[in-house]
C-alpha cells in the first residue's frame, strides 16, 4: 500500500531551470519537500492517527474480529476493568514490574558508564562484551534464561559452587517468577543505556572536575553533585524509554511463563493480547486496556520529567 | 514488542540519543588521581566479575549448543561438553520442520526493510532538514511527539487494517509498518542538517533538481547516518518477534525468533536444539554488530552536532 507510493520524484527533477527566478524556484522546492515528506505523511494519518482514532472507536464498542454488527458500549469496557480481577491483578504485576526494573536499570547502567569513562586498559574490550546482553532477540534472552533458571540449569549451578545447593525451579514458584522476570530484564535492557550514559558522561568538560578536585571533592562527592546534576537530561530520557518499555513486557511473560504460575507474571500486554487473539469479543477490551495502559505511561512519563526537573532536546 | 525496558520504542529511540550526543575529543582522566598497585587489582577485579556476570550467560549457551540435552541440565553440572556434538546445528537445520524457510523469511525481511528504510528515512529526513514547505515544522513536531505514543494502542487497530487489507500472514504486513521508521528519519534529519549547503547551491546553479540534488549529492555524504540507520534497521528487524507473533500466522511464514519460541512447545526440553537454535539466531545479528562496530560509532560521531 504505502510503499507502492514511492516517490521517484519525475515532478522534482525537471524544476531546476526555474532556477533564475526566485519564485519559481520556492514553488518547486515546496512541491519537492511535500513529494519526499509524503510517505511519513501517508504514514503518519494512516498507521498512527487514523490507528489512534480507530482503537478509540474500538474501545466504545462490544467489538469481535469476525461480528458483522459491533454494538456501541459507551464506556463499559473502561467501566469493567475497574472491576476485571484479571486487569487488576495486570496492572499490579506489572507496576512491580516497571517500578524495580527501571530504578535498578538505570542504577546498573550509571555504574556500568561510570565505570566505563575511565583510562583502564581494556576499556574497548570491556565495552563491547558488555553491550553484549542489548544486540540478543528478547526470545534468544528468554531461551537462554529458560536455561539459566532451569532447576538444574545455570544459576543453581554457580550457586552449588559456592555452597548453595538448590533445586529451585524459579519460572515455577509464585514467590521468584516475577523477581526472575525483572532480573533478565535488567540484565539485558542497562548496556543498551550505558551506552548512552557514556556518550553523555564523555562529553562533560574536564575542567569541571578539575575545579573540584581544586577544592578536595572525592570520587563519590563529585559523582553526586556534578555528574548526576549534569546528567539529568539523559537520565530523564532514560528513565522514560524505560517505563515506556517495562510497561508493555510482553516476551518473557508470553515465552517464558505465560503469565503463571498462578498469574504471577500476569502482565497488562499479555491480557491485551490474550483478549484479542484468544478470548472472543473482546477486542474493544483489549483497546480500552491498551489506550489506559498508554495513558498510564504518558502520565509517568510527565511526573518523572517533573521530577528529574529536566527537558529533552533533539 | 518489548522486553522489559527494551521495546521497541527503546531501540529505536536509543541510538538518536547517542547519535543527538555531541562528540568531543575525549578528555584526560583526572591526572591527579594516584591509583596504588592493591586498587588497580580491586579495580581490575570489579570489571573482570562484571564481564562474567554480563557475558558468562553467551558463553555456557555456546559450550551447551555443543552438549547432548541431557548434559546441558545435567546434576553435577559440566563447563565443557564431555563429548562435542557439532552435529546438534545440523539437526537445527535437518529436523525442525521448515527452520531453513524461516531463516530465509529473517533474511528477506530484514533486507528488504533495510533497503526500504535507507530511502524513505533519508528521503524524508531530507525534507525536513532542507526543504521549506508548508507546515513543516508541525508536522516534524508531530513526528517527535508521536514517537513516544506507546506501541501497544495501535496493535488492534492497526491487525484490523491489516486483516482487512488481506495482509494478515504475508511479508506485505511487515513492509508496511516498517518501510519508515520515525526514530532514522530523525537521525537523517540532524545528519543532513550538519552538512554545509554549499555543494547543494552549486548544484541548484547548475539547474539540478532537488531529487537529483538528493540522489547524486546528499547520499553520498551520507555514508555514516545510512549505515548506522541500515545496521540499527538490521537489528530490529532480525530480532523481531511481536509483529511476527501477531501477524504470521503459518510456520512457512515464520521468522528464526518465531521458530525459535515453538522449539519449546514442539520439542519438548530438546536443550541441545533450543541452545543451537539460540546461537544460530544470535550469529548474524552478532557479526553485523562486530563489523559495524566502526561505522555506528562513526555514524555518531558525525551526527553528533553541537
Amino acid at each position: 500500500m504505502a510503499v507502492s507510493v514511492a516517490p521517484k520524484a519525475p515532478a522534482a527533477t525537471a524544476k531546476g531551470s526555474r532556477r533564475s527566478k526566485r519564485g519559481g524556484m520556492a514553488i518547486a522546492e515546496r512541491r519537492a519537500g511535500l513529494l519526499f515528506v509524503s510517505p511519513y505523511l501517508i504514514y503518519f494519518l494512516i498507521l498512527q492517527l487514523g490507528a489512534l482514532i480507530f482503537a478509540i472507536w474500538v474501545s466504545f464498542h462490544h467489538y469481535d474480529l469476525l461480528a458483522i454488527d459491533n454494538p456501541f458500549v459507551g464506556l463499559r469496557n473502561y467501566a469493567r476493568l475497574t472491576i476485571n480481577e484479571d486487569f487488576l491483578i495486570a496492572m499490579r504485576n506489572t507496576t512491580e514490574y516497571a517500578v524495580v526494573v527501571v530504578v535498578l536499570q538505570t542504577v546498573f547502567a550509571l555504574l556500568l558508564a561510570v565505570l566505563l569513562d575511565s583510562k583502564i586498559k581494556g576499556r574497548n574490550f570491556f565495552r563491547s562484551t558488555w553491550y553484549t546482553p542489548s544486540i540478543a532477540s528478547s526470545v534468544v534472552i528468554s531461551m537462554i534464561f529458560l536455561y539459566v533458571y532451569h532447576p538444574t540449569g545455570l544459576l543453581n549451578s554457580i550457586l552449588g559452587l559456592v555452597g548453595i545447593h538448590t533445586t529451585e525451579a524459579y519460572l515455577e514458584s509464585t514467590t521468584w517468577a516475577l523477581p526472575a522476570l525483572m532480573f533478565l530484564a535488567i540484565w539485558t535492557t542497562a548496556p543498551t543505556f550505558m551506552l548512552m550514559f557514556l556518550a553523555a558522561l564523555q562529553d562533560i568538560p574536564k575542567e569541571v572536575y578539575e575545579a573540584a578536585a581544586v577544592d578536595g571533592a572525592s570520587g563519590v562527592r563529585k559523582l553526586f553533585s556534578i555528574t548526576i546534576p549534569l546528567l539529568r537530561p539523559i537520565i530523564f530520557l532514560v528513565v522514560s524509554l524505560g517505563i515506556i518499555g517495562s510497561f508493555q513486557v510482553f516476551d518473557q511473560m508470553f515465552i517464558m511463563t505465560s503469565g503463571g504460575p498462578l498469574k504471577a507474571t500476569l502482565s497488562v500486554a499479555l491480557l491485551i493480547y490474550d483478549n484479542l487473539f484468544k478470548d472472543t469479543g473482546t477486542v474493544g477490551v483489549a483497546c480500552a486496556e491498551a489506550i489506559v495502559l498508554g495513558l498510564i505511561i504518558f502520565a509517568l512519563t510527565l511526573i518523572s520529567r517533573r521530577v528529574i526537573d529536566t527537558r529533552i532536546e533533539y | 514488542m518489548s522486553i522489559s525496558g527494551k521495546s521497541l520504542e527503546a531501540e529505536l529511540t536509543a541510538p538518536i540519543a547517542i547519535a543527538t550526543m555531541p562528540a568531543k575529543p575525549r578528555r584526560e582522566t583526572d591526572s591527579t588521581d594516584r591509583v596504588s598497585a592493591l586498587e588497580a587489582v580491586v579495580r581490575y577485579a570489579l570489571y573482570i566479575a562484571i564481564t562474567l556476570f554480563l557475558f558468562i550467560p553467551f558463553v555456557m549457551t555456546v559450550l551447551s549448543s555443543f552438549k547432548t540435552s541431557a548434559e546441558v541440565i545435567a546434576f553435577p553440572p559440566t563447563l565443557l561438553p564431555t563429548v562435542w556434538h557439532p552435529e546438534n546445528y545440523l539437526h537445527v537445520l535437518t529436523q525442525i520442520d521448515g527452520f531453513p524457510r524461516m531463516v530465509f523469511n529473517s533474511f528477506f525481511i530484514t533486507f528488504a526493510a533495510v533497503a526500504l528504510n535507507l530511502f524513505f528515512d533519508s528521503l524524508v529526513g531530507y525534507a525536513f532538514a532542507r526543504l521549506e514547505f508548508p507546515y513543516k515544522n508541525t508536522l516534524f513536531a508531530i513526528m517527535i511527539a508521536t514517537m513516544v505514543i506507546p506501541g501497544f494502542v495501535f496493535i488492534v487497530p492497526r491487525y484490523i487494517l491489516m486483516l482487512n487489507v488481506h495482509l494478515v500472514n504475508t511479508y506485505g504486513a511487515l513492509l508496511v509498518l516498517y518501510f519508515l521508521q520515525p526514530a532514522y528519519i530523525l537521525l537523517m534529519t540532524q545528519f543532513f542538517k550538519s552538512i554545509p549547503r554549499d555543494l547543494e547551491e552549486a548544484a541548484i546553479v547548475d539547474g539540478m533538481g532537488w531529487f537529483g540534488i538528493f540522489w547524486k549529492i546528499i547520499l553520498p555524504l551520507a555514508r555514516p547516518a545510512l549505515l548506522a540507520t541500515g545496521i540499527l534497521t538490521f537489528a530490529g528487524m532480525w530480532n523481531g518477534f511481536f509483529d511476527w507473533l501477531i501477524y504470521m500466522q503459518d510456520a512457512t511464514m515464520f521468522n528464526i525468533q518465531l521458530g525459535l519460541t515453538t522449539f519449546r512447545s514442539v520439542y519438548q526440553n530438546q536443550w541441545d536444539l533450543i541452545m543451537a537454535g539460540s546461537v544460530l539466531a544470535i550469529l548474524p545479528i552478532l557479526i553485523v554488530y562486530i563489523a559495524g562496530q566502526r561505522y555506528f560509532v562513526r555514524g555518531i560521531a558525525t551526527t553528533g552536532m553541537k
